[in-house]
């Protein structure tokens, strides 16, 4: 149902302008210079890469279904209109997603926890030797270094470690019920975890929803901690690097420091190698990213007046529609302008 | 030094298991060896205890990678520090880095691919090896079940002033194990063939007309009897539906399948270990590393592919030496669907022709995983053939190799249709002689299952419904 609801609403907000196919690569994080500007464009930071790994064929299910349910209907160009009993369903889901800052990130969070918090209740429990839950070596390295530099055989880090939960978890404005599932996935010892399909049953929710609250439930929890670093330092650290501050693509970044030196757009592609039209879609990018970004070495006021005015006008972000009206400007120039979003 | 006293100072048991002795001694005065021993029955300590005689590091070669992870988590758990597994699980990083120390270690764990990379190679020549260990060595012939091309190239890295070769396996048929010998060149080994029969592990078979029926059959059984048991099935999918049913009539279980999440797994593991799951439904990715002494069913659902995977699949029952049943289920047609299974993942012609296709435009062949043309294990085998064969040596080769895998699901049918003793069937089809028969030794001898199996058991399944405060409390042990 969450799963539904989600899509509907970002076809919604995608407002018939872009395919069938868009929600499928903003709901991956693909890092395309389309699906980023899209971001910016129709305001769609919150869903950006929450499920890292959606297989094509459950998505083509579920939009299967709603074709079958008549929430909407699909052009043999791939876009899609929304039928009336659709644009009914528009309730807001109402789940704290934080999808741009953490792009997945949020799973190296709660890997790095679930083995900190392993090592911890068989230390308590005083049983120094056991099988880690978390298999990947870098985090199972990660987990070492922290443990050493925290000192966990000299002082109680639990007791640390329980009150910092408590008190951040409590603060995070989710529902209890999906607290309940995130520590519920935990293990210690003798305590395993649930799994999703026991989940599932206990919470009467699909295997898919329960993991849409635990991905928006360790978004909160994470605001939380990484707004007040000093008042929880030890989830802080454990969280260290899950955030991206600055959101950008590696290749965008390069390019991002080279127009902070003063380079051109020409100058950087040839440098770099990469065709113009690359380097406009990071210059897209860096503006939509940081809201200081100025935009007027591009297009002047007027000229960005004027596109706002135009899709005022005409109701429409479809950049085909903008440049007809707009021949004297280009693709770029208006792809900058809507990159700001409603923040223009 | 006396390995008794090792045996006991190092892994605290006081006497060995049998075979255990054979094989280190041959091992300890040099010889190859090929040591057929069921799982379960200490495979491991066969090559460990050598080590810390030796002095010298222990290479072994493993093709399971999640497996060899266990194995290593296993050894550290039992303070061993010196082990360390080297395979594509490390960024490139953390690789060098092994591989630079790599002296340092007494036990070395590494998978085929790894093997024959030259860095690799380039440094063990320098390493003094006092055992080159294979594991699961039946994954060197391409009649075993699980054949690994890589594992033909372990015989010719080596050279004549090698080591001796500890080859390991569990189920092995003689074709296999004349392989296991020829490739990996070794010299008259030692061989010790523990016997493949399971006298505790009684054995059951029932048929249906309808694939349904099963499924009535399965409720009703496991609401009468008592777990903990595993189902095996050959989809994924089945293993949701069927744990669903069961799980809606509030029995204790859960679906495992290679698809699952990496956390789920070991919860389902753990759970189940703990007693706190009586039933897994499972395909065979179910099994490896799980060391659970009291199982006490194994049903299957469908007939497997082949011999060695039944073999392999209902050994995981009555490890504690106490009665344990294995039920095989069949229904009309069943065998085209494991014929169907069984020959999905070969090669055939069409890859063939792509391949020579990709080959003729000077594209690599192995684009034909990223372009979704072949599966990567298909791949494998394709590409090691394709480099010793012409097309036409290694389409018909494929060929020969479907029927050998159509004839494997005809051995299992064997099983199915025989009126003589299953145990007897089973046993043979490995070269073995049965020496003596169990009292309720399997259907066509005669068994009852009531004399075998418990009644279930009702435990009231609480559904842990304390707050989450609490239960970090209870894990980080805060009262």
């Amino acid at each position: 149902m969450i799963f539904r609801q989600i899509l509907l609403q970002i076809f919604h907000k995608f407002k018939q302008e872009r395919t069938i196919s868009a929600p499928f690569h903003l709901l991956r994080g693909k890092r395309s210079g389309q699906t980023i500007q899209d971001v910016g464009i129709f305001q769609l930071h919150m869903y950006f890469g929450i499920l890292p790994k959606l297989s094509r064929k459950t998505y083509d299910e579920e939009i299967s279904k709603l074709i079958e349910e008549q929430y909407m209907t699909v052009s043999d160009e791939g876009y899609y209109i929304l039928t009336a009993k659709a644009k009914e369903m528009n309730q807001t889901v109402d789940l704290p997603f934080n999808g741009w800052q953490y792009r997945g990130n949020e799973h190296l969070f709660f890997a790095r926890l679930s083995l900190v918090i392993q090592s911890l209740s068989h230390k308590a429990y005083n049983q120094m030797s056991f099988l880690p839950i978390q298999k990947d070596p870098q985090v199972q390295e990660w987990v070492r270094k922290f443990l050493i530099s925290h000192h966990y055989q000299e002082r109680d880090l639990q007791q640390q470690l329980y009150e910092e939960i408590i008190v951040s978890l409590e603060q995070a404005p989710i529902e209890q019920h999906a607290k309940v599932i995130v520590m519920k996935r935990l293990t210690g010892y003798k305590i395993a975890g649930y799994t999703w399909q026991q989940l599932s049953i206990y919470e009467n929710k699909s295997e898919m929803d329960i993991q849409f609250i635990y991905i928006a439930c360790l978004h909160a929890w994470l605001n939380g901690i990484t707004d007040k670093e000093s008042q929880f330092p030890l989830l802080a650290a454990i969280a260290e690097q899950v955030r991206v501050a600055m959101p950008l693509s590696g290749s965008a970044y390069q390019t991002a420091q080279l127009f902070q030196q003063g380079y051109s757009i020409e100058q950087i592609s040839q440098y770099r190698k990469l065709k113009r039209s690359t380097i406009e879609d990071h210059i897209v990018e860096i503006a939509m990213n940081n809201p200081r970004f100025d935009i007027r070495s591009f297009i002047t006021e007027e000229e960005i007046h004027q596109v706002v005015n135009a899709v005022d006008d005409y109701n429409t972000r479809k950049l085909k529609i903008l440049h007809e009206v707009m021949p004297n400007l280009s693709y770029f120039q208006i792809r900058l302008v809507l990159a700001r979003g409603e923040t223009v | 030094m006396e390995i008794e006293k090792i045996l006991k100072e190092r892994f605290g048991f006081s006497t060995f298991r049998p075979g255990q002795k054979e094989v280190i001694e041959q091992v300890m005065g040099g010889n190859d060896v090929i040591a057929l021993l069921p799982t379960g029955m200490g495979k491991s300590l066969c090559y460990q205890l050598p080590g810390y005689i030796f002095n010298q590091p222990v290479l072994i070669i493993s093709p399971l990678l999640s497996l060899m992870q266990d194995q290593v988590d296993q050894m550290k758990q039992f303070k061993e520090k010196r082990v360390v597994a080297l395979n594509s699980f490390m960024n490139p990083e953390q690789k060098k880095q092994t591989i630079y120390h790599l002296e340092q270690y007494r036990f070395i764990f590494i998978s085929p691919e790894m093997l024959i990379q030259p860095q690799v190679q380039q440094k063990l020549n320098t390493l003094p090896l006092a055992l080159i260990v294979v594991d699961e060595a039946h994954c060197i012939s391409q009649w075993g079940f699980d054949f690994r091309p890589d594992y033909l190239k372990i015989g010719e890295l080596f050279g004549n002033h090698r080591p001796p070769i500890l080859a390991l396996s569990a189920t092995a048929t003689s074709k296999v194990l004349k392989d296991i010998e020829v490739y990996l060149n070794m010299s008259q080994p030692y061989k010790y063939i523990h016997s493949v029969d399971r006298p505790n592990i009684h054995l059951a078979k029932y048929s249906f007309l309808e694939k349904e029926d099963k499924l009535d059959w399965i409720l009703r059984h496991v609401l009468e009897t008592e777990g903990p048991g595993i189902i095996y099935t050959q989809s994924r999918s089945k293993t949701e539906s069927i744990s669903e049913l069961l799980l809606q009539h509030g029995i204790a279980a859960a679906s495992y399948h290679g698809g699952k999440d990496q956390l789920d797994r070991q919860f389902i593991q753990q759970q189940y270990i703990d007693d706190s799951l009586d039933w897994i439904v499972a395909t065979n990715a179910f099994g490896m590393g799980v060391h659970k002494p009291n199982v006490r069913q194994i049903i299957h659902e469908t007939i497997p592919g082949n011999m060695a995977n039944y073999m392999q699949e209902i050994g995981r029952a009555g490890r504690d030496g106490k009665d344990a049943v294995a039920i095989l289920l069949y229904a009309e047609r069943d065998e085209e669907f494991a014929k169907f299974v069984g020959i999905d993942d070969l090669p055939n012609d069409h890859h063939i022709e792509l391949y020579e296709t990709y080959q003729l435009r000077q594209e690599p062949p192995n684009q034909m995983i990223q372009n979704g043309e072949i599966s990567e294990t298909s791949f494998r085998v394709l590409q090691y053939w394709m480099t010793q064969k012409s097309a036409n040596e290694v389409k018909e080769l494929f060929q020969t190799m479907k029927y050998e895998k159509m004839h494997e699901v005809d051995e299992v049918m064997k099983l199915v249709k025989t009126e003589c003793c299953m145990r007897e069937i089973l046993v043979q089809y490995f070269g073995q002689e049965l020496e003596t028969k169990p009292t309720n030794c399997c259907t066509s001898c005669g068994l009852t299952l009531e004399n075998l199996l418990l009644p279930r058991q009702q435990k009231d399944h609480v559904v842990e419904e304390t707050p989450w405060q609490k239960r970090v409390a209870k894990i980080l042990g805060i009262s």
